[in-house]
């Protein structure tokens, strides 16, 4: 077979010379229209309210079930259907926890884990969890994707006994996309299989701020993990309801002894010393790689 | 985070990727403004449930999803069409004059995906299944087993 023969037949094709112009032209005047269109939805919205707020007797449920999308549907919107399904699936855990921090809702809608569940990830074939959270006003205020961006708001996995900065979505591989529907935030979180931590209580985490550190969070002695009291920002943390019988031990410690960090890091807090971490972004074919490293001290510091 | 739903960003998408989406799709579809409408609707798309990718490789990696499955959409509905009038439409659309190309869009299309990807854009194994969600060694059989077909459609040896 003579693959230049299939690139030039290829580049040879009538494509419309003035396609790209076209489709811009058109995305613009849809763009427009979209605008007007939720100029409308917006005057309509405060109505709704009104009624909802007279209408007290509806219970949050019912209310949710109504307004929300559900994770299949999230899955749905993100092109994949293989996660939908196992959403939709006897394996997939229904949550729909709601928690209040400041003027914001959190709830963490439902999770799944599993191989070979989503299109998307080149790991798909290991072990990995989806989750779905969901963000909205309390005063019912459209919320916009633009004011919650991914570097600046975090959702993650915590692991009671092991600290926060050891098991977290940067250590677990872990990606997080985001879309914006009818004014409420779904986030759906891709990360590696959390199962293997059953047997201790796994807590999903939402905050403003990025990996965490000890500003954001404090373990007690017996591993529980919590914000840390002084902690500005919206913050939500849900206890994950997984079944212990599918704790790997083998595979947490797998997990330690690939990740490069020394094991005590994992489970022992130790005393302030003080360092301040910063973060390194670059970028190449892969996509964005955010590291975390100990800042260096300025030259006044280490004089004093 | 690489940020969609906006004008100007899915512009620059339109911009950085129709080539590449418009060729894809004629591996499904031979009409090549059936192309066009596929992925201008994809493009569209991006307006009305916008997206956050988490990096530029998502982003491409949907795009292409989306074209392939909208580009099967439309083929699917092709081929159920009964009105004389539309069919012959359809019937109308150029052959391509390359055999190869008719037979990469005659195979199942999980295979001529691969095919397209690996030997017109140049993508490696492992990069097409980054971008089609699959291990690699998926991608490597079905780009064997689709080379095994278009051997025995072409009845010719691979050069």
């Amino acid at each position: 077979m003579n693959w230049e023969e299939y690139r030039k037949a290829m580049d040879a094709l009538p494509f419309s010379a003035s396609f790209q112009e076209r489709t811009e032209e058109l995305v613009r005047q849809q763009a427009q229209s979209e605008k007007e269109c939720m100029m409308m939805k917006k005057k309509g919205f405060v109505r709704a309210v009104s009624i909802a707020a007279a209408v007290a007797l509806l219970t949050v449920s019912a209310y949710a079930a109504s307004r929300w999308l559900s994770p299949a549907q999230v899955a749905e919107l993100h092109e994949d259907p293989v996660l939908a399904q196992a959403f939709e699936s006897e394996d997939a855990i229904k949550v729909n926890q709601t928690a209040q921090t400041g003027d914001l809702a959190v709830t963490l809608a439902g999770l799944v884990s599993g191989e070979n569940l989503s299109r998307w990830t080149s790991e798909a074939d290991q072990a990995r969890t989806y989750a779905v959270m969901i963000l909205e006003s309390l005063d019912g205020t459209p919320l916009d994707r633009e004011d919650f961006p991914l570097t600046e708001y975090t959702v993650t996995p915590l692991v009671a006994g092991f600290t926060p900065w050891s098991v977290n979505s940067w250590t677990l591989n872990a990606g997080v996309s985001l879309l914006e529907r009818d004014g409420v935030l779904y986030y759906l979180l891709d990360v590696q299989s959390i199962e293997m931590f059953a047997d201790h209580r796994v807590y999903l985490a939402f905050y403003q701020g990025s990996a965490p550190n000890r500003d954001t969070f404090t373990m007690a002695e017996d591993g529980t993990i919590q914000f840390a009291e002084d902690f500005e920002g919206p913050c939500a943390l849900f206890t994950l309801p997984l079944n212990a019988s599918k704790a790997d031990p083998a595979a947490v410690e797998q997990f330690i002894a690939g990740s490069g960090l020394d094991r005590e890091q994992f489970t022992t807090v130790g005393p302030d010393d003080g360092t301040t971490y910063t973060t390194h972004e670059t970028e190449d074919e892969n996509g964005k790689h955010i590291e975390i490293v100990p800042q260096e001290p300025s030259a006044s510091e280490l004089a004093r | 985070m690489v940020s969609t739903g906006t004008e100007e960003t899915v512009c620059r998408l339109v911009r950085e990727y129709s080539d590449m989406l418009l060729h894809l799709a004629c591996t499904r579809l031979s009409c090549v403004s059936d192309a066009e409408d596929a992925v201008q609707e994809v493009f569209l798309r991006l307006l009305t449930a916008p997206v956050s990718f988490r990096d530029a490789g998502h982003e491409k990696a949907w795009l292409i999803r989306a074209t392939l499955h909208r580009a099967s959409d439309i083929r699917r509905q092709a081929e159920k069409r009964n009105v004389p009038l539309e069919e012959a439409a359809w019937r109308e659309a150029p052959e391509p004059e390359s055999s190869l190309l008719r037979a990469v869009q005659a195979l199942p299309e999980k295979y001529s995906t691969v095919i397209h990807l690996y030997y017109y854009e140049g993508y490696s194994i492992k990069e097409i299944g980054k971008l089609l969600g699959l291990p690699a060694a998926t991608v490597g059989t079905r780009l064997a087993r689709s080379r095994e077909r278009l051997r025995s459609m072409l009845k010719e040896e691979i050069v």
